[in-house]
């Protein structure tokens, strides 16, 4: 996945153009996201019909002219309910990793900055969150809230906090000793001054791509959590949940529960292919 | 014939009903029954309490029935035949009831089935603090339950109530012993019965295993043999999903399944390895009852509306392809006692008397949604689903109802599954817009008691949680009467009332059991008049 320091140099169109050229996967992978983004913000502008508009005598038609991806148990267009999900199975997921990723940023600067008691009581204390799988963790915290998709973004936000803290605070003790800061200290700089300037934009560094790569994750898991009930209700069409509904019609209706898993499928490696990219490009970097 | 499988019409369908019948009914002339082997049996839900007094749910008594037997047998045509008591008598003036008790039955725990142990079942169910709510119903009526001699029990009633035989006879006798046993909560292997299997193992969420009961020697006459039951083993695995089901029957991971949903019938209908039987349940049909006292239902005309806006008909069909009935009553047409069938069409859909009652109710504004509004609230109705009883594809329906209320009249139908604890609270606070749901246990009548008493009076499962005088008026009459007329006509005018005057609630589809077999296995049938899938008693492996 190494990318080498030319094209990485290389500027603008050029270096877009050849990334396309060498990277098809990749250039996939953002026109799907792209278009992900555009039924995120626009979903009228991708569909037709209304995704909770029910006809029972259309029910369970299979994909064609009309209906492209074919219609639901309820007769619901299938098409405009992927598109219309997007949004809640983007918002959910960019929403945990934001959280996660602001939560732990704090704390994992926090800890590495700290040292001594303070770092030992955040470091514990991630080691009890990360000792639940994020997903049962998440499934516990929707246990005790009740489902819905403000308690599902909460849920799977806290369980990935430790992943973004543990990194910040490893960063943060590498560069907190690092020779340009020692040297910063000794022209006198104040505290505030010498972590917001010097040591926090380089802790933070690897937090972006982390995020990424998170947000697959992310996805995944809040399809996996609505799968089970736990996330928005019907009749909102969220990925997780229309697979949840298709599934019992796979011998009669496949296109029910195959197009949203399609989505999820897709939606994901997308973002995995970027974050790895972004990854190996933010690596190659520093080693150029 | 509890078969429907003329349902769908069509002569070829016919041609290939008429073929599987002819198929089935040659292979039982021309084969005996096999003894031994094992048997699994994939079922939709696991019961919430192995103890039979305390779990209500109709689609745990075909696990159950392998162990706990009742009093009395009920025949096809709704007659009783003898089982654990070989005889009754009610008095004349119809308020004692003697039940003389077959000689040499024993629990698989070695106690005796007495008159003593007949007498402390009836006396433990009318304890609330061991049987809740059921405590309030028929057996509330019994004031004295003695033991004269072991073979004679002795019920004494405060009054002439008419649904007292079924539901006595219906009871299932647990072990004397058990009620000191810790697991009489949850039930148990300590939860002896006296029926033709044993409780071998059970594992939550995975399976329950009954061992046969080699000493059973007293089946009713109905059960179609008698001595021991067939098989060495029984097993039912918990499949909730219907998918999961249908896909373990044909790839041979068990024998038997029931729960078919009406998307997958037609596989095992039209494949010759397989048979297919199902029969409507008898009790009350699916229904969403609107509640009376909180919230927007609280408001007739909102009942009313609820009840125009929905096209049942056209759900029905569209939900299950064409494999349930749609239901109108208060009753299924099944229950064949007191079913008034004039009900039938008599209301309906229709769209713009939903609207212009809302708009009399004053629900006119309407928000971003395209919901109707008043005074800045919502016309929401919270529809509160028991996990426990969400099965059959319910959770479709429930969407399509929403779909439909939102679509025709701006009705928002809220929809939340919730846990039995959650539940029980809801249903105890009457914090909830509406209840769907259906009995299929209790007839002759006794579930109308159960849904229209008010709750204090023994109306345990009121959803509507009306407290009509004249529902409580006809109630008391009907069931002081033996005369069958009497009691037909009271409660005829029930259902009209509940349904067309006060909307109490929405009939929608007559519950029904749907029970596929691999063609091997032989013996498997509907309870006569119950309509449940019987125990595994008469079923046999053909190898």
């Amino acid at each position: 996945m190494s990318v080498s320091p030319t094209v990485s140099r290389a500027s603008g169109i050029r270096h877009l153009l050849l990334m396309a050229f060498r990277r098809p996967g990749l250039l996939a992978a953002v026109a799907f996201l792209l278009a992900v983004a555009i039924g995120t913000a626009w979903p009228q502008f991708l569909s037709a019909y209304d995704p909770i508009a029910a006809d029972p005598l259309q029910a369970q038609l299979p994909p064609g002219a009309a209906h492209w991806f074919g219609t639901d148990q309820l007769g619901r267009d299938v098409f405009s309910r992927v598109v219309h999900g997007a949004r809640y199975s983007i918002l959910i997921g960019v929403s945990a990793v934001v959280i996660a990723a602001v939560v732990g940023s704090i704390l994992g600067l926090f800890a590495g900055l700290a040292r001594g008691v303070i770092d030992e009581a955040i470091t514990r204390f991630l080691d009890v969150v990360s000792a639940f799988p994020d997903l049962l963790l998440a499934l516990v915290l929707i246990s005790f809230t009740g489902p819905g998709t403000v308690n599902l973004i909460f849920a799977l936000g806290v369980a990935s906090i430790p992943r973004f803290a543990r990194v910040v605070r490893a960063q943060t003790f590498v560069i907190a000793e690092s020779g340009y800061v020692e040297q910063a200290k000794t022209f006198g700089l104040t505290k505030a001054v010498l972590v917001l300037r010097h040591i926090l934009p380089h802790a933070m560094a690897q937090v972006p791509i982390l995020a990424t790569i998170g947000l697959g994750t992310a996805i995944i898991g809040a399809a996996g959590l609505s799968f089970l009930g736990m996330g928005p209700q019907p009749p909102i069409p969220e990925w997780g949940a229309m697979l949840a509904e298709g599934r019992n019609y796979l011998r009669v209706a496949w296109w029910i529960g195959v197009w949203p898993g399609v989505a999820i499928t897709l939606t994901v490696i997308s973002v995995s292919v970027l974050g790895r990219h972004w990854q190996a490009s933010f690596e190659g970097r520093r080693q150029g | 014939m509890v078969t429907r499988r003329g349902f769908i019409g069509g002569a070829s369908v016919l041609a290939i009903s008429a073929v599987i019948g002819v198929r089935s009914a040659r292979a039982q002339d021309s084969l005996s029954p096999v003894s031994g082997g094992s048997l699994a049996w994939g079922v939709e839900t696991e019961p919430s309490t192995l103890n039979p007094h305390l779990n209500g749910q109709a689609k745990a008594k075909l696990i159950l029935r392998n162990v706990y037997e009742s009093l009395l047998a009920r025949t096809a045509d709704g007659g009783y035949v003898p089982w654990l008591a070989t005889d009754y008598t009610i008095s004349d003036e119809g308020k004692t009831y003697t039940f003389t008790l077959r000689d040499g039955v024993a629990f698989s725990d070695g106690e005796k089935l007495d008159a003593a142990a007949v007498a402390l079942n009836f006396r433990k169910l009318k304890e609330a603090t061991y049987s809740g709510s059921i405590s309030a119903g028929h057996v509330s009526h019994v004031v004295e339950a003695l033991a004269p001699d072991p073979r004679t029990v002795v019920l004494k009633l405060d009054t002439i109530y008419s649904p007292f035989l079924d539901g006595a006879a219906g009871i299932e006798i647990i072990s004397p012993k058990a009620f000191a046993s810790q697991q009489l909560k949850s039930g148990g292997s300590e939860i002896a019965g006296t029926g033709p299997f044993i409780l071998e193992r059970y594992v939550k969420g995975q399976e329950i295993r009954f061992v046969k009961n080699p000493a059973y020697n007293w089946a009713p006459p109905n059960a179609g043999h008698q001595g021991p039951a067939y098989l060495d083993e029984i097993t039912y695995r918990f499949l909730p999903e219907s998918a999961v089901r249908t896909g373990a029957l044909t790839s041979g991971q068990v024998d038997v399944i029931e729960g078919i949903s009406g998307n997958d019938a037609a596989l095992f209908k039209e494949n010759p390895d397989f048979t297919y039987q199902s029969a409507i349940n008898t009790g009350t049909p699916y229904t969403l009852y609107l509640n009376v006292t909180h919230g927007p239902t609280v408001d007739v005309k909102v009942r009313k509306a609820v009840l125009a806006a929905i096209d049942v008909a056209r759900v029905i069909e569209s939900v299950y392809r064409g494999e349930r009935t749609r239901a109108w009553g208060v009753l299924t047409p099944a229950d064949t006692d007191f079913y008034d069938k004039s009900i039938e069409g008599s209301y309906g859909f229709d769209a713009k008397l939903a609207n212009r009652l809302l708009d009399e109710a004053g629900w006119t504004a309407r928000d971003a949604d395209g919901l109707r509004s008043k005074d800045g609230q919502r016309l929401s109705i919270e529809i509160v689903q028991s996990q426990a009883t969400l099965r059959d594809q319910r959770d479709v329906l429930l969407q399509a109802l929403q779909a439909q209320a939102r679509q025709n009249a701006g009705i928002d139908l809220a929809l939340n599954y919730v846990d039995a604890g959650t539940y029980a609270d809801r249903q105890k606070s009457g914090q909830y817009g509406a209840i769907p749901n259906s009995t299929t246990t209790q007839e002759n009548a006794v579930t109308i008691y159960f849904h229209y008493l008010p709750r204090d009076l023994g109306g345990s499962i009121n959803y509507s949680r009306t407290e009509a005088p004249e529902v409580l008026a006809w109630l008391r009459g009907a069931a002081s009467t033996l005369d069958h007329k009497e009691r037909f006509d009271i409660y005829s005018n029930l259902q009209r009332f509940a349904i067309l005057e006060q909307a109490y609630g929405l009939p929608l589809y007559v519950p029904e059991d749907q029970v596929a077999a691999a063609a091997n296995v032989h013996g498997v049938r509907f309870r006569p008049f119950k309509h449940l899938p019987e125990n595994a008693y008469n079923i046999w492996v053909e190898r």
